[in-house]
């Protein structure tokens, strides 16, 4: 019973830190419907900056979070402008773009592996010492993330719903010719969508490596991690991939804890088999 | 018809070369590269044919492979079974294995879901291995897998994988000639149009699915047969890359392009040795460039000199 109670817990944990890894996926593929075949090392990417300005330079957690952030935004739109604009425009960009992105995200990959080298780094955690509840034993770092998470999916909430920005984008998920209609510069729209996934992509990179480690090839695992669960939320679906990571992060727990770690894939694949037959968009999402 | 003859000829030119080759002073090591040449186009050929001609967007070949692959092995290895038996086995199982778990579940969704089954499916595959370590040797892999025959040499080997080669070829050739292979065509330049000439997208769809992984499994079991063994690395990111690199470069959707981009990228790969640790990110960056700036790749490429060529002769011609 304890060990079951601290599973989920953990898996709570993990399953929030996945949510935020799943929402740029989500936000990507929603708005302008090309499906991030490199997400992973775009997380990465970002965990390794932070590591970088925390480690090399001594910068402060907080600014040395700010630069790499801003790094990722501009780095994202300059992906959009300068490679997946022109395919967009293509026939066949579905699959060209994934394609496209598995090759940028290999050679990416590689580069950070090259600059930064093979040896594992993590990212130090923010507050020391743990929370004991009765039997239940938390550390504080892990409900700092939870707390960080939560911001983060009320702040993107609130900016989808309110700021013109953010209606503009869902305006552009709903029919593109729709928000051309009503005066939307999608090239725009589709460029600071890729800017906000990509920033908060590096974001969840940044949160996972102050977690587990961080390796330039780790990103293949959580983002592969993602795609189980933007499927099962619903392709697009923000909520849904809030929803679907909390639900996989406890199952996870709770294989690992009854069946060991190796059995995790399967179970996933498995998971993911039967959305796909019994409900293909998704547990929250609306269309397919 | 002038220019088809010419293209004729010079692929039966490559062939009687290819045919000659052990006779002209090849190393084991050369002939070692012919073999992942005949093998890697096999798989990149029906890779192509679910990628290109049937719009099936597969990311998990690679896996179908190594699924034959390791039937063939274990059945070699632990069973005794000769390969003349084990190579048709492994591409049934495969594409059994492959068409109940993978085609029936993915040609209902559309698009961007195949990739995605299909690639976590790859990927769910070394798991599964390093949790059946007794009988598939786990991350280790298989190895000392008995030959095509007992005391096989290179050139053997070469032979065999080299009919193999023929045979899959000719059938690929067949199958894109055939109505099935019109269909595809037709269902993927316009959907709607197709529908109306009476196609049935899922079954020509899942004919081809049961089809490339019977060939792709029989390729893996050739692989284990003529190279002796195979690990998870076979899984693994390069070689997946590798053969998208070879369809990409190749030309997406025609029938020479995965045979003369896995020749590019087979004997490429060897001089990319020299790159060490750049290799992947070399490869990543061709990936990209070819698909941003020359998405038809190498056959395009050939079909843009042959305009030229043909407008030249054209020109000259009336006025001499």
């Amino acid at each position: 019973m304890e060990n079951l109670v601290n599973a989920l817990v953990s898996g709570l944990i993990s399953g929030s830190l996945y949510a935020t890894m799943a929402l740029g996926l989500t936000i990507i593929y929603g708005v302008s419907r090309v499906f991030n075949f490199g997400h992973g090392v775009i997380a990465v990417i970002g965990a390794y900056i932070t590591w970088y300005l925390l480690s090399v330079f001594g910068v402060p957690f907080l600014p040395a979070t700010l630069l790499s952030l801003a790094f990722m935004a501009s780095f994202g739109w300059l992906v959009y402008r300068f490679t997946m604009s022109p395919l967009l425009k293509k026939p066949n960009w579905e699959f060209s773009t994934v394609l496209f992105m598995l090759g940028a995200g290999i050679l990416l990959e590689n580069v950070v592996l090259q600059v930064f080298g093979p040896r594992v780094k993590s990212i130090p955690v923010l507050v020391d010492g743990a929370l004991k509840v009765g039997f239940i034993q938390i550390n504080w770092h892990e409900v700092a993330l939870m707390g960080i998470v939560l911001v983060v999916i009320a702040a993107l909430s609130l900016f989808f719903k309110y700021t013109r920005t953010g209606q503009a984008m869902r305006a552009v998920a709903q029919s593109i010719p729709g928000a051309q209609v009503v005066g939307i510069n999608i090239e725009q729209i589709f460029g600071l969508t890729f800017a906000l996934a990509f920033t908060v992509t590096g974001f969840s990179g940044i949160l996972l490596g102050t977690k587990y480690y961080l390796n330039p090839h780790v990103g293949w695992e959580w983002m592969v991690k993602g795609f189980v669960i933007v499927t099962f939320g619903g392709l697009g679906s923000t909520s849904g991939a809030v929803v679907a990571a909390l639900v996989l992060g406890l199952v996870e727990a709770v294989a690992t804890l009854y069946f060991g770690a190796i059995w995790v894939w399967p179970i996933w694949f498995v998971l993911f088999l039967i959305v796909l037959l019994l409900r293909p968009q998704g547990i929250l999402g609306g269309r397919t | 018809m002038k220019h088809v003859n010419w293209k004729f000829a010079l692929a039966v030119l490559v062939l009687v070369f290819i045919l000659l080759y052990p006779w002209l002073g090849a190393s084991s090591y050369t002939k070692h590269l012919f073999i992942l040449f005949f093998i890697w186009s096999i798989v990149a050929a029906n890779w192509n044919l679910m990628m290109g001609y049937a719009g099936i967007n597969s990311l998990g070949n690679i896996g179908f492979m190594a699924i034959g692959g390791y039937t063939a092995g274990i059945l070699a290895k632990s069973l005794g079974v000769p390969p003349f038996l084990t190579i048709p086995i492994a591409g049934i199982v495969t594409s059994a294995v492959v068409t109940l778990a993978l085609g029936l579940p993915a040609l209902r969704l559309s698009g961007i879901y195949i990739a995605l089954l299909t690639l976590i499916f790859a990927d769910t595959l070394p798991s599964l291995l390093t949790q059946t370590r007794e009988i598939t040797g786990g991350a280790m892999g298989l190895h000392e897998i008995p030959p095509f025959y007992p005391g096989m040499d290179k050139t053997g080997a070469y032979y065999i994988c080299f009919v193999f080669f023929l045979v899959v070829l000719f059938i690929i050739y067949r199958i894109v000639h055939s109505p099935t292979g019109m269909a595809f065509v037709a269902l993927r330049d316009s959907e709607n149009f197709a529908y109306c000439l009476g196609v049935n997208k899922f079954r020509e769809r899942l004919k081809v699915f049961a089809l490339s992984s019977l060939l792709t499994g029989a390729a893996g079991g050739m692989y284990v047969h003529a190279l002796g063994d195979i690990s998870p690395t076979t899984l693994g990111i390069e070689p997946f890359l590798l053969t998208i690199a070879m369809i990409e470069l190749g030309g997406v959707g025609t029938f020479l392009g995965p045979i003369l981009g896995a020749a590019v990228i087979v004997f490429g790969n060897e001089f990319l040795r020299l790159a060490g640790t750049l290799r992947l990110t070399l490869l990543g960056a061709l990936i990209c460039t070819i698909i941003l700036f020359y998405p038809g790749g190498v056959i395009q490429l050939f079909h843009t000199i042959e305009h030229r060529v043909e407008r030249l002769l054209n020109r000259k011609t009336p006025t001499t």
